[in-house]
């Protein structure tokens, strides 16, 4: 369990550099522009050179990766050029932080407390009523875009509910429907997850042999089915919360929450260079750190990989 | 001897895309306490349908149409509820299923498994019902309890896990026992010492057994009674000395023709011309008439009674029938039917040389 944990570690490790360098070289296609703040209609060719010499652009690229990459190591992400002139980068995202967490943690709760026992009973009525309304909901919810969902939500509800349409810190109120639409998602992913594992667990030979030993059905179910379950969706679960914490990018810029998915919106809008590079690298770690509990939670609730050789196999 | 389960007259329909189909055609058999029974046929003859029926273990789709059930005085064909089920499964019938890899849960450790069942069946302490799974672990003839115990099912050979399955059966603690295929799934090797690790318990726990096999060998092996299986019924049962030495339906002619050890060296070997009948479509007389070279006019119209050839040994063919035909069976049949007859012959001469 140690060493693979351990491994899984340093495979983690290789994945973020090659993602880091990945987003520098995307980052250097960009136009130049991105460099300069408002005023740059009005610089010469000499002076945009000579500015972009002065920031190091105009160095080789290998010499560029490393400081790039050496200044991430200590922890410096550079300073916004647009957004907020010349003000560090991690001073920007800090304050937006809590916002994007707070969110996700109430959607991941709302999304686990409805989303889970509803898979849980559409695999236990397979087929009837209740598997039928749920799947419908799924079929929805997936195959609708989420960004008419979100509109015919916000337009809608909010006059039904007379509830604010836009986020308001004073208001507790205007928090009700930007979860919501964080949720609608996750509920529809981990009711369609979990009552996929369960389907799936039902259908082997160890519950037949289980039933065969006079074991009652309901008995079966939590002993067996939904501990078994279990394994797929501790994989998965990581991943899913930890972006939905990470910050929706389009529930966030729609209902104007100060959070760090409309930050990158606003950053992309606005051609920040190094602020757009900073936040696809962070979405980025948070999926990756995501991938990596989820392989560890695995690996923590199914013996069979602490033995496997070759780990991960599964 | 005592019948411990009797089926009489067993019908099993199943619906299947809005069709009805009749997977077992009025099946009866009896089952005495402590003996081997081996069901033999071919694939789909209905030999593990019939027998999910004791267990009420068909799929949703299917049911008991007609017949009784009696065990223990209760009409198992009755049941319906999971409670009435819950009352026989593992408890009075335990089943053991044809792959060991799928059976348990991979999870959990093996002792759990074990324990878990102890403990479903039986109101022990935590302590004793621990030590109870660790003594039939050991008595499965798994070497170092204390240490598998604690393993899990991934840990173990294939041989192994068939043995942790048949545990988990014996703990249990059931009266009969329903070995289906419990050796299809395993090594030649390994099959030869499954079989007499049931062999051994069931003389140990005063099991019944039914075996559910196409494997001759096994029966052979193993089987007090053999019933014969086809289209879902039993066209013949007897004593397994009476159905390998002296067979009279022509099916089971034919099945044990096509063992290899019969033919005669050089000559291709037997295969049963055919193929098995539709399930969907009604079966007109006897369901194998169709594919036997031995077939009456009769065959075609009326489906054939069984006729008693000895008081433990009965056939359903017409050619058993006072006015049938003599008809001499295929030459490795007549042989080994004239050598047993002999033998029979010496025994009584035997027997009477002794009275005398």
């Amino acid at each position: 369990m140690f060493a693979y944990t351990i491994k899984r570690l340093l495979q983690s490790l290789v994945t973020l550099a090659v993602l880091a360098t990945a987003v520098f070289l995307m980052m250097r296609l960009m136009p130049e522009e991105g460099y300069f703040g408002e005023g740059f209609d009005r610089l010469d060719q000499v002076q945009i050179e000579a500015a972009l010499t002065q920031m190091g652009l105009r160095d080789p690229l290998p010499t560029q990766l490393c400081r790039y990459l050496s200044n991430l190591l200590r922890g410096d992400l550079g300073r916004s050029i647009v957004f907020r002139p010349q003000v560090p980068i991690s001073e920007i995202i800090a304050p937006k932080i809590p916002y994007s967490v707070y969110f996700g943690l109430a959607s991941i709760a709302i999304s686990l407390i409805i989303g889970l026992p509803m898979g849980v009973m559409m695999a236990r009525f397979k087929g009837r009523t209740p598997d039928l309304l749920g799947s419908g909901y799924v079929v929805l919810v997936k195959a609708v875009a989420p960004a008419v969902c979100y509109i015919f939500l916000q337009l809608y509800l909010s006059s039904w509910l007379r509830i604010p349409m836009l986020f308001n810190v004073r208001r507790p109120l205007s928090w009700i429907l930007p979860v919501l639409c964080m949720s609608l998602g996750n509920v529809a992913n981990y009711a369609m997850w979990m009552r996929r594992y369960m389907v799936d667990e039902l259908n082997r030979d160890y519950i037949r042999f289980a039933r065969a030993k006079g074991m009652s059905n309901s008995k079966i179910m939590t002993r067996h089915v939904l501990r078994n379950a279990f394994v797929p969706m501790a994989q998965l679960l990581p991943t899913s919360i930890l972006l939905t914490i990470s910050g929706s990018i389009y529930v966030e810029s729609l209902f104007s929450i100060p959070g760090m998915g409309g930050l990158l919106v606003n950053a992309i809008q606005r051609q920040d260079n190094t602020l757009v590079q900073a936040l696809v690298l962070i979405f980025s770690c948070v999926g990756i750190l995501g991938l990596f509990l989820g392989d560890v939670f695995m690996a923590m609730v199914d013996p069979r990989i602490k033995l496997d050789k070759r780990s991960g196999a599964r | 001897m005592e019948k411990i389960l009797s089926a009489e007259d067993v019908v099993v329909k199943f619906t299947l895309r809005g069709e009805t189909l009749t997977a077992i055609r009025g099946v009866s058999l009896d089952l005495h306490r402590g003996e081997s029974l081996a069901i033999v046929g071919e694939s789909g003859s209905g030999k593990s349908v019939f027998t999910k029926t004791f267990m009420g273990m068909l799929d949703p789709n299917g049911w008991v149409d007609s017949g009784r059930i009696l065990y223990k005085g209760h009409d198992l064909a009755r049941y319906k509820t999971e409670r009435q089920w819950l009352g026989i499964r593992g408890r009075e019938i335990a089943m053991v299923f044809q792959d060991p890899m799928t059976s348990l849960n991979p999870l959990k450790t093996v002792g759990h498994q074990i324990l878990e069942t102890v403990e479903l069946h039986r109101s022990v302490r935590r302590a004793e019902a621990r030590r109870l799974s660790m003594d039939i672990l050991r008595d499965v003839g798994i070497s170092d309890p204390e240490k598998r115990y604690n393993q899990y099912p991934h840990e173990f050979s294939g041989g192994m896990r068939q043995r942790v399955v048949i545990a988990v059966a014996i703990a249990c603690n059931p009266n009969v026992l329903i070995c289906d295929e419990p050796t299809t799934a395993l090594d030649v090797t390994i099959q030869a010492q499954i079989l007499q690790l049931l062999h051994s318990l069931q003389e140990k726990y005063g099991l019944t057994i039914v075996y559910i096999t196409h494997d001759l060998g096994v029966v052979a092996n193993v089987a007090d009674r053999v019933a014969v299986m086809y289209a879902g019924d039993v066209i013949e049962c007897g004593l397994c000395e009476e159905i390998f030495y002296n067979p009279q339906h022509p099916y089971t002619w034919a099945l044990l023709s096509s063992l290899p050890q019969l033919g005669v060296k050089g000559e291709p070997l037997f295969a049963i011309r055919g193929t098995p009948p539709n399930l969907h479509s009604e079966i007109k007389g006897d369901a194998f008439a169709p594919r036997n070279p031995y077939a009456l006019e009769i065959d075609f119209i009326r489906r054939p009674p069984c006729f008693q050839v000895s008081p433990t040994h009965r056939a359903r063919t017409w050619l058993l029938d006072p006015r049938a035909p003599r008809v001499t069976p295929p030459a490795p049949i007549a042989r080994s039917r004239k050598l047993w007859m002999e033998k029979k012959m010496e025994k009584m001469k035997e027997q009477d040389r002794d009275a005398r």
